[in-house]
């Protein structure tokens, strides 16, 4: 698979000598980080026996080069979603992830265009994303070398994707999205994730939370807290009398799929299925951390609130504590009422402002709208 | 900095509003915690912090909300400043087309039409002087024609930090008595008092 990533092998960084946790982030000073460092050896080896067989059974899902994947799903479609939920291997995490999102199908329809959108196009937005680069993951090896492997493909795929969609251009955001990715994948294969998952290869497209007004935050926003009162009723009039507003929260958890300021090793669990079963895991996973501070949260002033909100505790965000929380939460039907009501809601307030309701575009449509124009050029990143 | 006890605690919203990389949170972090990080992550949505200060016999607490500063995140902003106490709208001193979007932010702030907020101008990075793009003169001329109060600030260095906090509470205190929290204050009846110390900082 990929470069970077593999912590392990020491890797020729350009800050070999400081501690890094098992993703590659930058360990703070104090130690103790969820990867176990303290767990006894046998506890160590018993779970690289699972990890092992874990593996050789994905292994065998997705064939050579995922060459058996939709094989299987079609046949399978209920195995497949319990093991994605239980955890994609790390190692075969940047390949899965681009098969279950539609990715590499867009990949393959459009050979050169990255490439193309790269070197020969121009974005507005060069300088704004130039100005985040550094502030994006600043703490992880691959993310902190100034004008590094890390930043420079991070800084290509932004720009790519700000020219292929100029409407929506660059957003503040879309930086923590991208480089997640660039940690599992290459460049090519992360721009194409982006476009799947912002433009709707297999659910419904995203960009809604990019646009100017930020139409589709507002909207899961609107459900969210609707879903709080519905699940938690007491703790939903909590915040009500203490007039926390789910903006004030969630917004982050949205704008970047939980992949600012949480846990790594949370934030790729929920990657996994978010991909997979798309973004009502983000609500379910909101409602589980409310839920397993509930009786703390419902006694808490709207000041201590917001603090707590951004100190979950460690137990909280355990994938395998809040996962098997979050799947209980059974919310799908009720998400599309509460999207019928929010967009009637807009209407009658105000037509101009009504979001546009997208539906996921078919493939066919997406590699038309890809490839216009361009030439072709080798496609020639390798994976 | 800590809140006497016994004092009388007053709450004030505070929000920060300015570009993309002006030193918002940065700003805060030096504030509230001590502390500056060379690479600071861009804010996405808002976040909250909280601090004391104490004035002679009173204390005031900062309940603060820093912002994003893309213009793309504008619309979450209504929500940050409406009801606040305080605005700190800061820009970057190398970078004038922050100080541009300041000038926007003020403007908003002003037809938000709510007199007594007490709106300070913190041109940030202070400590760049030698990539300066903002003069000091200029923007102490826009502050004093706008009522508002300014400083040149370094969160890198703390410059100024504390102090623009602490003026922001001093003019709270003053222009709303602790018996009558109704009472608005009218920013432009006020002398700009430290316009001139603020300045040392550059020199
Ligand atoms: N030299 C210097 N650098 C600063 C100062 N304040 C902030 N910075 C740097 O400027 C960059 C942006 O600072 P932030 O505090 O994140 O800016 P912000 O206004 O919060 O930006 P957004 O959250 O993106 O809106 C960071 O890399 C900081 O380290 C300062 O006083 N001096
Ligand atoms: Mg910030």
């Amino acid at each position: 698979m990929d470069k970077k990533k593999a912590v392990d092998d020491t890797e020729p960084g350009p800050t070999p000598s400081w501690p890094v946790d098992r993703f590659g982030f930058i360990k703070p000073e104090q130690g103790s980080s969820p990867d176990g460092i303290s767990k006894s050896t046998s506890v160590h080896e018993r779970e690289r026996e699972r990890d092992e067989r874990r593996l050789r059974k994905w292994r065998k899902m997705i064939g050579v080069g995922g060459s058996d994947w939709k094989h299987y799903v079609r046949r399978n479609p209920h195995v497949v979603k319990r093991r994605i939920r239980k955890g994609i291997p790390d190692r075969l995490r940047g390949l899965v992830w681009q098969l279950i999102s539609g990715s590499r199908d867009l990949l393959l329809m459009n050979p050169g265009v990255y490439e193309t959108l790269v070197i020969y196009e121009t974005s507005a937005s060069e300088l704004e994303i130039i100005r985040d680069i550094s502030r994006t993951f600043p703490s992880h090896i691959f993310f902190q070398q100034r004008h590094g492997p890390g930043q420079r493909s991070l800084y290509n795929v932004l720009k790519a994707y700000s020219v292929y969609d100029r409407d929506v251009g660059y957003v503040q955001g879309m930086g923590f999205l991208a480089g997640l990715l660039l940690l599992y994948m290459s460049e090519e294969d992360a721009f194409w994730l982006l476009v799947a998952l912002l433009k709707g290869a297999v659910h419904a497209p995203m960009e809604g939370l990019y646009q100017a007004g930020l139409p589709l935050v507002q909207q899961y926003l609107y459900q969210f807290e609707k879903l709080v009162l519905e699940h938690m009723p007491k703790l939903g009039q909590h915040f009500i009398e203490e007039m926390i507003n789910p903006s004030m929260y969630a917004s982050q958890w949205f704008i970047t799929v939980f992949s600012y300021s949480f846990p790594f090793h949370l934030t790729v669990r929920v990657w996994d299925v978010f991909l997979y079963e798309g973004i009502k895991v983000v609500f379910q996973v909101g409602l589980a951390l409310l839920r397993f501070c509930h009786d703390e949260l419902v006694k808490l002033p709207f000041e201590k609130l917001l603090h707590a909100f951004r100190n979950f505790p460690e137990e909280a965000t355990d994938p395998d504590v809040l996962l098997p929380l979050a799947f209980t939460f059974k919310v799908s039907s009720h998400l599309e009422e509460l999207e019928k009501e929010y967009q009637k809601r807009l209407e009658g307030s105000n037509a101009s402002t009504s979001t546009k309701r997208s539906q996921p575009l078919k493939l066919k449509t997406m590699s038309r709208i890809a490839s216009r124009a361009f030439g072709n050029s080798t496609n020639n990143s390798e994976k | 900095m800590a809140a006497n006890a016994g004092n009388k605690i007053r709450n004030a919203k505070l929000v920060l509003l300015g570009d993309v990389g002006a030193g918002k949170s940065s700003l805060v972090l030096r504030f509230v915690k001590g502390q500056f990080v060379e690479f600071q992550e861009s804010t996405i949505g808002a976040a909250f912090f909280s601090q004391t200060l104490a004035v002679n016999d009173e204390t005031v607490k900062f309940e603060i909300w820093d912002t994003a500063g893309q213009e793309r995140y504008h619309s979450l902003a209504p929500m940050y400043y409406r009801g606040a106490a305080a605005a700190i709208v800061v820009y970057d001193i190398t970078n004038p087309a922050s100080f541009t979007r300041a000038k926007k932010w003020v403007q908003e702030l002003q037809a938000q039409g709510n007199s007594s907020t007490v709106v300070a101008l913190a041109g940030n990075k202070a400590d760049l002087l030698e990539t300066r793009q903002v003069q000091i003169e200029e923007a102490k001329t826009y502050a004093q024609e706008n009522g508002l109060f300014f400083m040149e600030t370094s969160a890198k260095t703390a410059i100024n930090v504390n102090d623009i906090f602490y003026e922001i509470a001093k003019r709270l205190i003053q222009g709303q008595p602790a018996q009558n929290p109704q009472a608005g204050m009218v920013l432009s009846q006020r002398p700009n008092e430290r316009l001139v110390s603020s300045s040392s900082c550059c020199s």
